[in-house]
């Protein structure tokens, strides 16, 4: 007991100690620089997922430049293939997207961090072709059994956009390594539908529900390229 | 400004939970695959209804039937399938346990068939468009218990009309 007394007393004047020096750091004026420049990374739940699943193909490259001290300009550009199992049909989606926008960074940043909790906005436009495997007939009576319909018919020229409101981190691991992750909540603007058919699944912007909202989310491994360093600003 | 990130990120995660909702589900109401909806008539007197006792309707080759008994207007289920539905109209054949006073006719419906795109929960659904030339057929037999057959609506789209009036 006393040695434990003795070891937190220690410890809380360790802590005493630490705080003093920072306070004296602070009175120095010590200017840590922040950097400005491009990040590129790759999201890699559209990564891993296509190693697991057998019914998908993807890959999302996503980039952003320090714009100001808080404004990032952010995009994304992706391929994904995908083929959706449901109970009554079954289709492969295929198709590229882009997304450009900005993210804004709300984290207030201690010494050199450059960590982000941000929020953001992204204008989303996707061309794609959906495949028509095979479906079901709903005959509610079932009085001859089902019907199955293989049609493997292919309907191309296909595009929607859409408008993403984000939230997300991003955090640095090592030297320029960020870790980052961010979920997504999408509006449909546009929709064009193949004729007697629907777009259950748009790249990029993934399943359509019955209104107009989506979500989506990735967790990104990105690099850090700096390219110039301007001081921070000094409140006053 | 905070605040604002605050509320964004409270509302993404909101939305998150709420998108879960199923919409797997085929909504009871949904205008699926309809029926054949069939009146029938006194054939001595076209214009008053008449109701059917203990009509049973059977395809030939099923055993087992769609008993009707008591109504005047039935729904009866085509091949989504096919472009020809054939079934046994049998008299007196509602009911399983006598068959001695049975009197099947045989009538054969020629439609052509599209498929409609309904929801990602139902898929699609069948309608039917009878035959300009030859609709319906009756087979006939010793003793046609139906006097007559009249196409009133040849696209069957939905169950909220009368395609067909049997007369006997």
């Amino acid at each position: 007991m006393k040695y434990m007394l003795r070891f937190i007393f220690s410890i809380a004047l360790l802590c005493f100690s630490i705080i003093g020096n920072a306070q004296k750091k602070d009175t120095t004026k010590v200017v840590y620089p922040d950097r400005y420049g491009l990040r590129v990374g790759v999201d890699l739940h559209r990564l891993t997922k296509s190693f697991y699943d057998d019914n998908y193909k993807g890959l999302e490259v996503v980039a952003d430049y320090r714009l100001t001290r808080r404004y990032y300009i952010a995009g994304e550009i992706g391929n994904e293939e995908k083929t959706v199992d449901d109970d009554r049909l079954n289709f492969t989606t295929k198709g590229t997207y882009f997304k450009v926008g900005f993210d804004y960074n709300s984290f207030e940043n201690w010494l050199d961090m450059e960590n982000m909790i941000y929020v953001g906005m992204r204008y989303g436009v996707s061309s794609f072709s959906q495949t028509r495997n095979s479906y079901k007939i709903y005959d509610p009576t079932n009085y001859y059994g089902e019907t199955i319909i293989t049609s493997g018919e292919k309907f191309s020229g296909l595009n929607a956009s859409w408008i993403e409101v984000i939230g997300g981190v991003k955090a640095e691991l090592f030297n320029n390594l960020y870790l980052g992750f961010s979920l997504r909540l999408n509006y449909l603007v546009s929709n064009k539908r193949p004729e007697n058919f629907d777009n259950l699944y748009i790249p990029g912007f993934n399943r359509t529900y019955d209104g107009k909202f989506g979500a989506g989310l990735n967790y990104t491994i990105s690099y850090f390229i700096p390219i110039y360093k301007k001081n921070k600003e000094v409140k006053k | 400004m905070k605040k604002i990130v605050f509320l964004t990120l409270s509302l993404l995660l909101a939305v998150s939970f709420w998108n879960c909702e199923k919409d797997d589900i085929c909504a009871e109401g949904t205008p699926v695959t309809p029926r054949l909806i069939i009146e029938f008539y006194d054939a001595a007197n076209p214009t008053v209804l008449k109701n059917v006792t203990n009509l049973g309707i059977i395809e030939p080759t099923f055993t087992e039937g769609i008993p009707f008994n008591g109504v005047s207007k039935i729904e009866v289920p085509l091949r989504t399938n096919s472009t020809t539905t054939t079934l046994n109209f049998i008299e007196n054949g509602g009911d399983t346990t006598d068959t001695s006073d049975d009197n099947p006719d045989a009538i054969t419906f020629n439609y052509a068939t599209s498929n409609v795109y309904i929801s990602r929960a139902c898929g699609y659904k069948t309608i039917f468009q009878l035959d300009p030339t030859n609709p319906i057929v009756l087979s006939p037999d010793a003793a046609n218990w139906i006097q007559n057959i009249v196409v009133s609506q040849p696209n069957i789209e939905n169950e909220n009309e009368v395609h067909v009036k049997i007369y006997f």
